[in-house]
């Protein structure tokens, strides 16, 4: 395998970003050597020369829907994982309800041996807590784990029976691996459609109102408190399901939490502005300014764990239709480290770099089962598994170049700052948008 | 003025002088109605589809009426024993439509957000909302509107009560938004599950007792109670909504005295109103629906180049 020298790059190595200029060595996809002065060149060496851009522990994405089985005609492994690659990652971890969903040990070892021949980013599988996802009985969580389950979640739905959930935590307790819980009453938000307030009071589309996000989110936290069990909160979308998060975190619990791109950068306004454009339509809805705050003050507060993307892929005629019939999702996997970015300059800088960057490295790395912790850090001897930014850079998002099959997103046309240029997968370059080489 | 409305989706971006001007159309074009030969060239050589995904018949005749009396050439499609039975989307639809020529089209759909949706989707054709979901419903509000200035010199400061099922309504918002650009003091009661959670927006204020509400009101508008919304729990049976919230002779007592009872109809007899108020001399119900069909006119022939 070839060699590769990085020269002169920036490096956050999952915890601060180093003093000074680094020059990074590659071999057999491994990071043999980080060092300050530049390493004597022997013949057969692929150089970057990366000054001014920031080299990080590959990013992660724990929140990615790939479709596949069942759904290719929206995404599939491949195109999921290269989009992925081109987006800035080089691990995504693929949401179970596929169908048939990824409830059994034979789906998740599709999922893992589909993705290791990809090209794209690594693709760890998330298993359901119930099987066929359909909140009666306990899926085989723990065969599921033995081949490769890094996640249990029944997304696309919170876990429907909750008393299926305690056993569910009580159950996989000697696991390693989480349980991810879709945070929603399905009473509470039952035809929401936008976000309930100013939203739903203009447009006439029934509100998916904050408490049914709070209320779940109570729920779990009390049997988290029960069962002594791990949840992992994903796309929490309000400013009072924060504070219920932040509140069980002060009390010791093993609660964790993500948030999105599009909740970070977008809101319910913008549903009405566009002429009620079905792109912003997703679940949860897009909240009120107030909540975006709120999510971005939790960042810097260190409540949050993860920024994750909820990738949600659908075809164009399931999405470019009037709004209230278009399907529900965000697709972003290309864009969503750029669009987070972006809103992280013009907000000025509300939290330091380093911060935002280990929501995508250290941090989701330390969601993973133990085997995995080595992705969320830049070391010697670790995988070869990096990133690397370019925050000065422009671009404008053009979904007709993705990997991915979704043809429309709410971001389409916008000019962002601050992008993912290469990404590194076990030494191998997945992904490069700069002219570096030397 | 210059008129620079192409289309029609919801009343948000109006200005109080363009509703004024088009309600002094309307008043020309229902002058034309009272004469013996009623039909005008206005738009002749113009084709107009009614592209109805809801059944409508009172909205739809009161367009098609107005589109043949400026002598435009109509079509009415209708989303039952067409190709959308079979499974053609909206997008599909509108792009044969404007294929086949079509200058303009009306639709009424189930959805929030289509006719937007067709807007933004058609290259050159017209769009007019006639009902899209619980959204908007805009020429609704400008007939009402209209109707409230046959008997009114001005509409600034009248305090107007909307009563009954404001969230479910794309009439109530429509019509917020109009009758606060016309400067009135737009008022609104009903039981709290029926409303929506924020008014701000729309500038109005709520009363929780319909009877505040109604309170020296110069104009008095019931809205249509559907009965699903019972059965969606939303209040425990009719008969209690019509006993705390129905328009009866002593609600109407409370009214200015002269007050004008609306209704964009049809209504519903002890629900949300009671018989002795609908046909009473004070209810103006049946003057709206003569109203629809000028107030249509003067916005076809508006908005489609009569005027030039
Ligand atoms: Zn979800």
């Amino acid at each position: 395998m070839e060699s590769i020298l990085l020269t002169n790059c920036k490096v956050y190595d999952g915890k601060e970003l180093l003093d000074g200029e680094k020059h990074i060595l590659i071999e057999d996809g491994k990071i043999a050597k980080i060092a300050a002065e530049k390493p004597s060149v022997s013949e057969n060496l692929k150089i970057y020369n990366l000054k001014g851009l920031i080299v990080c522990p590959g990013f992660i994405d724990i929140h990615a829907h790939l479709r596949d089985p069942g759904q290719e005609w929206r995404e599939d492994i491949l195109s999921g994982a290269r989009a992925a690659a081109r987006g800035g990652y080089t691990t995504i971890v693929a949401m179970p309800n596929t169908d048939p969903p990824v409830d059994n040990p034979f789906l998740v070892r599709y999922v893992i041996e589909k993705g290791r021949s990809s090209g794209g980013a690594r693709v760890l599988p998330a298993g359901t807590v119930s099987k066929n996802r359909e909140g009666c009985v306990m899926a085989e969580m723990g065969k599921m784990v033995e081949e490769g389950a890094v996640f249990f979640t029944d997304d696309g739905s919170p876990v429907k029976n909750s008393s299926l959930l305690q056993k569910a935590l009580l159950y996989s307790s000697h696991l390693d691996v989480r349980i991810m819980e879709h945070p929603e009453d399905n009473e509470l938000s039952k035809g929401g459609q936008v976000n309930y307030g100013w939203c739903s009071s203009i447009s006439g589309l029934k509100g998916n109102p904050p408490s049914s996000e709070v209320v779940d989110i109570k729920k779990c936290v009390a049997l988290a408190k029960e069962t002594g069990g791990a949840i992992h909160f994903t796309h929490v979308s309000t400013k009072e399901g924060i504070e219920e998060i932040k509140r069980a975190k002060s009390e010791g619990l093993p609660i964790t939490c993500d948030v999105t791109p599009h909740h970070l950068t977008l809101d319910e306004t913008m549903v009405v502005k566009s002429g009620f454009d079905a792109t912003y339509k997703v679940n949860p809805p897009l909240r009120n300014k107030e909540d975006v705050e709120a999510l971005w003050q939790a960042i810097a507060d260190g409540v949050v764990d993860a920024i994750a993307t909820d990738h949600a892929p659908y075809h164009m005629d399931e999405k470019d239709l009037p709004f209230q019939e278009a399907a529900f999702g965000i697709a972003s996997l290309e864009c969503a480290i750029a669009a987070v970015l972006n809103e992280w300059s013009s907000r000025g800088k509300i939290c330091p770099l380093e911060r935002l960057l280990s929501l995508w490295t250290s941090n989701p790395a330390g969601l993973l089962p133990r085997q995995w912790s080595d992705l969320g850090v830049i070391k010697e001897g670790a995988p070869a598994d990096l990133t690397v930014l370019d925050l000065d850079k422009n671009k404008q998002v053009k979904v007709e170049e993705w990997a991915s099959k979704a043809r429309l997103t709410p971001w389409e046309d916008a000019s962002l700052k601050g992008w993912p240029v290469m990404t590194f997968l076990e030494g191998k370059v997945l992904f490069c948008d700069t002219d570096r080489r030397c | 003025m210059e008129w620079k409305h192409k289309n029609l989706i919801d009343l948000d971006c109006w200005e109080k002088e363009e509703i004024l001007h088009l309600i002094d159309q309307a008043g020309n074009m229902e002058d034309l109605l009272n004469r013996p030969i009623k039909k005008v060239p206005a738009l002749r050589g113009k084709l107009i589809v009614n592209l109805f995904f809801e059944p409508s018949t009172r909205t739809r005749v009161s367009f098609e009426l107005a589109e043949k009396m400026l002598s435009a050439d109509v079509v009415n499609w209708s989303a039952s024993g067409s190709s959308t039975a079979k499974g053609e989307t909206l997008r599909d639809t509108a792009w044969t439509l404007e294929s086949m020529g079509a200058d303009a089209i009306v639709v009424r759909h189930g959805a929030v957000g289509a006719a937007s949706y067709l807007q933004r989707k058609l290259k050159h054709a017209a769009v007019f909302n006639a009902g899209d979901g619980a959204h908007a419903h805009p020429t609704q509000a400008l007939l009402d509107i209209y109707t409230a200035s046959k008997h009114y010199s001005s509409l600034e400061g009248l305090r107007i009560a909307i009563v009954g099922d404001i969230v479910h309504s794309r009439v109530a918002r429509s019509n917020m938004i109009g009758f606060r650009t016309m400067g009135c003091d737009v008022v609104v009661s009903g039981p709290k599950t029926l409303m929506p959670p924020e008014l701000d927006y729309y500038g109005v204020r709520y009363f929780k007792d319909p009877r505040e509400a109604v309170k020296g009101a110069n104009i008095v508008y019931l809205l249509r109670i559907q009965r699903e919304r019972q059965e969606q729990g939303l209040f425990p049976s009719l008969d209690e909504y019509f006993k705390l919230f129905g328009a009866d002779e002593e609600l109407i007592s409370l009214a200015e005295k002269d007050a004008l009872i609306m209704h964009p109809g049809p209504i519903n007899r002890r629900v949300e109103i009671d018989s002795l108020v609908a046909d009473g001399p004070q209810s103006v119900i049946l003057e709206q629906v003569r109203s629809g069909v000028a107030v249509r006119m003067a916005l076809l022939y508006l908005c489609l180049g009569g005027a030039r």
